[in-house]
């Protein structure tokens, strides 16, 4: 039965993708119909795969050579994701039947997302190396082509070349890392990997321990790798919702969840990653308290949670993290939807230009500050539990100052969510009425995830005990859903935490009196502490020196020879000192 | 002896034909390097090799070369290298000694014991068969080739297609810019 | 360093190797490029054929060689009908003017 709903979960989507690009742009309604029917049967075997997760391969297709074998393996990490990218690809392709109604290239659209979805799982279910880093790819190439859906907008196709860009830095490293790991080890399956990782020398186990860092930060864009994500936002929301909120992002923290504890013992590895992840919290929240576009504060606000869910696996919290990561998945999705509604219903992003919308759309902003309790993480919503439970394991596990940096955080993000709300519902309107208050469909993908993200933490004994079943490797204790949360209402950490929010609540509604300190900084948010020119410098040094080299590629076949001629007479004048020494 | 100094000799011809003014007497000290060497195969035993060298060598390619001359024009002959011939000179030689210095610190001796060798049928149509397989392809591919660039032979474009590209680029160009210069509508 | 035999034949295979390659070096008529690569291969027949007599397995030697034989010779009819075209058609066989014509 689990390989069965295995190749569904990973096949249906691909062969929706095959069928709609087949059937092309002349039918749009049988697209939508074909495009909701593939991605909600995928989530129902997503679904159905959770009662038979164990850590056994389930399939494994030998390739033979240096490839090894393609296996699957449905543990509970790769459940959790497959399940997360394929409901929640449901319900975004769902919201994006009404979304995209009157866009062309529908084909294009839907098949990309459903080839996305597929992809995705394959990447959470994975048990080879190298399958996860073609599977990697693959994302990251989706992700650059929905990115640049309006190839007609030149700031779409400079955003998804940005993206495509910086992921495969860390595509890069993922494998160097990979195939270090099969140098040494001669097998690619994770779980050898995870078991055999004490027997590598230690300064190669480092070097695999980094590379892989570096990977998950381009992937979950960490500082200083984050500028993609921002710039990605002109992708279409429902795409925004699913990759570059719910999914894709949280490859990066999947990644380090997976092999934590292959490189927990390497001397300074989990410090960084803590600080990796609480300098993103940190300073992607301050950026977002400066955006002026509401999908870049929400695409700053999910660089910051997924800082907070680094620092997470930093702390060797792995349950914390990925609990972390599906309440962001529901309530971040719900957020970008709910945007997304809105955002067409007026045909602005700009927040000077909203205002005084809560009372013409009642439903939205409903949903909108119910996603907004999740990621300010106040009781009830599913992010106060899964956020307290990180900050309680910082301050068990972590150094105190990041501890505090990371409440900090919790602060900063109150304070931007809170500006986000009164910003788009609050005072007069500012802008254009709006048209609706979420057509049928995307109210139902409001529905179904403010549903979600109310009620999501309810799961939280299940899924530690499905991690606590099948991940051998990371010693996770099963907790029931009534200790954790327990557990979370009778520690300090919690209520410091909800002073520091309802601190920076206040602080919002004094913003008149800090307005200076506002101007004296807000260039420094708005350019990014200046990463962003950080990365032009770099792009213009290596595309000078392209230009430069581009003066040996004069075409002419003599100079060609000669190259040859001298490249293999260094070879050979090289070798020749080999055989007389 | 005999083979060494015609190989010596095959040396020389192989640079006065690189020297030669005239691409048809480079063409025909290049003959004389295929009909030298074509002997030197035949003195080490490679009886087959030597016809075939003979024939196609110095034969068929020279036949070749002249056609192509007789159409082509043999001018361009004082043309400048675009490496002077100092350096191609320096490069060349620096190779020859490098090689040579491999040559003289390899081993010599045969590789294996000379075993009862197959006969050249049987080497030639069963131990490398594949390779026959090959030739056959290429021989296909090589005629079909041809046989592409003469066809199109027969109808010359009329004026410098050279000066048609460069025009066709121009104005593909400019047809670019002004796309370019138009203000872009930005979608949301 | 004793002159045996096939290394005597190696010096005359470098001599032919070298010419080749000045040939490609400084040539700039595309029919002279041809030449020049008619020589370097001559230069590994000559290697191919004197190994495979002073190894004894001359039939195997001559086989590999009529490969290398009617590979080269393909080579140099696709290259002289290839310039007869572009004579043709961009009225000069210099590699130098044709390499302007690269989009």
């Amino acid at each position: 039965m689990l390989k069965l709903f295995l190749l569904l979960t990973i096949g249906l989507p691909w062969l929706g993708a095959a069928c709609i690009w087949l059937i092309g742009d002349r039918r749009p309604r049988l697209l939508h119909a074909f495009a909701v029917a593939f991605s909600a049967a995928a989530g129902l075997s997503a679904l159905a795969m959770l009662p038979y997760a164990s850590e056994e391969i389930a399939i494994s297709l030998p390739l033979g050579g240096i490839f090894g074998n393609f296996s699957l393996v449905a543990d509970g990490l790769g459940i959790l994701i497959a399940a997360i990218a394929s409901v929640i690809g449901c319900l975004a392709i769902i919201f994006a039947t009404d979304y995209m109604k009157h866009a062309h290239q529908l084909a294009r659209f839907y098949a990309l997302v459903l080839f996305f979805i597929g992809t995705m799982s394959g990447l959470g279910l994975s048990g080879s190396l190298l399958l996860t880093f073609f599977l990697w790819e693959i994302t990251a190439f989706c992700s650059y082509a929905l990115i640049s859906f309006h190839n007609d907008d030149p700031k779409a196709v400079a955003g998804g070349i940005k993206a495509l860009i910086m992921t495969q830095v860390g595509g890069v490293g993922l494998l160097a890392g990979a195939l270090l790991a099969y140098a040494y080890l001669g097998d690619y399956a994770i779980s050898t990997f995870l078991a055999q990782a004490g027997t590598l020398p230690p300064g190669v186990l480092a070097v695999i321990g980094f590379s892989f860092l570096l990977a998950a930060a381009a992937k979950s864009a960490q500082v200083p790798l984050h500028s993609w994500l921002p710039d990605a936002m002109e992708a279409p929301t429902p795409v925004t919702a699913l990759i570059h909120a719910a999914t894709m992002v949280n490859a990066g923290v999947y990644l380090l969840a997976r092999f934590y504890p292959a490189f927990a013992e390497i001397p300074g590895w989990s410090t960084t990653v803590m600080i990796v992840g609480a300098l993103t919290a940190l300073l992607a929240g301050l950026m977002a308290v400066a955006a002026g576009d509401i999908k870049r504060v929400l695409a700053y606000s999910t660089i910051s949670q997924l800082g907070y869910m680094v620092y997470a696996v930093g702390c060797g919290a792995i349950f914390a993290s990925q609990f972390h990561l599906l309440s962001h998945a529901i309530f971040k999705a719900l957020l970008f939807l709910a945007a997304g509604a809105i955002i067409t219903a007026i045909d602005t992003r700009d927040l000077q230009k909203m205002g005084g919308l809560g009372k013409k759309m009642p439903f939205v902003r409903l949903a909108f500050i119910i996603g907004s309790l999740g990621l300010v993480g106040l009781p009830i919503a599913n992010g106060f539990f899964s956020k307290e439970l990180i900050l309680e394991k910082g301050l068990e596990s972590g150094p105190l100052a990041l501890y505090l940096v990371m409440l900090a955080g919790a602060g900063i993000t109150a304070l931007y969510t809170l500006r986000l709300n009164w910003l788009i519902f609050a005072g007069e309107p500012r802008g254009p009425e709006p048209q609706h208050d979420g057509l049928p469909a995307m109210r139902v993908s409001l529905g179904i995830l403010a549903l979600g993200t109310l009620t999501s933490w309810l799961l939280a004994g299940g899924l530690g005990n499905m991690f606590a079943g099948t991940l051998p490797f990371h010693h996770i204790e099963a907790e029931t859903t009534l200790t954790v949360a327990e557990h979370i209402f009778s520690a300090p950490a919690t209520w410091v935490a909800m002073a520091v929010i309802l601190l920076s609540g206040a602080l919002w509604f004094g913003r008149a009196k800090l307005a200076p300190l506002g101007r004296i900084f807000e260039p420094i948010l708005v350019h990014d502490f200046g990463f962003e020119w950080l990365q032009t410098q770099i792009s213009r040094l290596v595309r000078g020196s392209a230009a430069l080299l581009q003066h040996t590629q004069t075409g002419q076949v003599n100079w060609n020879v000669a190259g040859i001629l001298l490249g293999l007479l260094a070879v050979l004048i090289l070798l020749a000192r080999g055989i007389s020494s | 002896m005999l083979p060494f100094a015609l190989t010596a000799v095959s040396v020389v011809f192989a640079i006065l034909a690189i020297q030669a003014k005239r691409l048809m007497t480079s063409a025909i000290w290049l003959a004389g390097v295929s009909a030298l060497l074509s002997i030197v195969f035949y003195l080490l035993g490679a009886h087959l090799v030597a016809v075939v060298e003979l024939s196609v060598g110095a034969g068929l390619v020279t036949v070749l070369f002249a056609f192509a001359i007789s159409v082509a024009g043999d001018d361009a002959i004082d043309m400048q290298p675009v490496i002077n011939r100092p350096l191609g000179i320096g490069i060349a030689v620096l190779f020859v000694l490098v090689l040579f210095f491999y040559a003289a610190q390899a081993g010599y001796t045969p590789a294996a014991s000379p075993e009862l060798e197959s006969s050249l049928g049987e080497v030639l149509w069963q131990e490398r068969g594949l390779d026959m397989l090959v030739q056959i392809v290429l021989i296909f591919s090589g005629v079909l080739g041809l046989l592409g660039l003469l066809a199109e032979a027969k109808a010359p474009l009329e004026g410098s297609v050279a000066e048609e590209i460069s025009a066709r680029r121009e104005r593909d160009l400019n047809k670019m810019e002004s796309q370019l210069s138009e203000p872009q509508e930005v979608s949301k | 360093m004793t002159l045996s035999p096939l290394l005597i034949i190696m010096i005359g295979v470098i001599g032919l190797l070298g010419a080749g390659f000045y040939g490609l070096l400084v040539s700039r008529n595309l029919i002279k490029i041809v030449v020049a690569l008619q020589v370097l291969v001559k230069a590994a027949l000559v290697g191919l054929i004197a190994a495979g007599n002073y190894n004894g397995q001359i039939n195997l030697a001559q086989s590999l060689a009529l490969t290398v034989i009617i590979a080269d010779t393909i080579v140099a009819v696709m290259g002289i009908a290839l310039g007869v075209q572009i004579r043709r058609h961009m009225g000069t066989l210099d590699v130098r003017e044709l390499s302007k014509l690269k989009g």
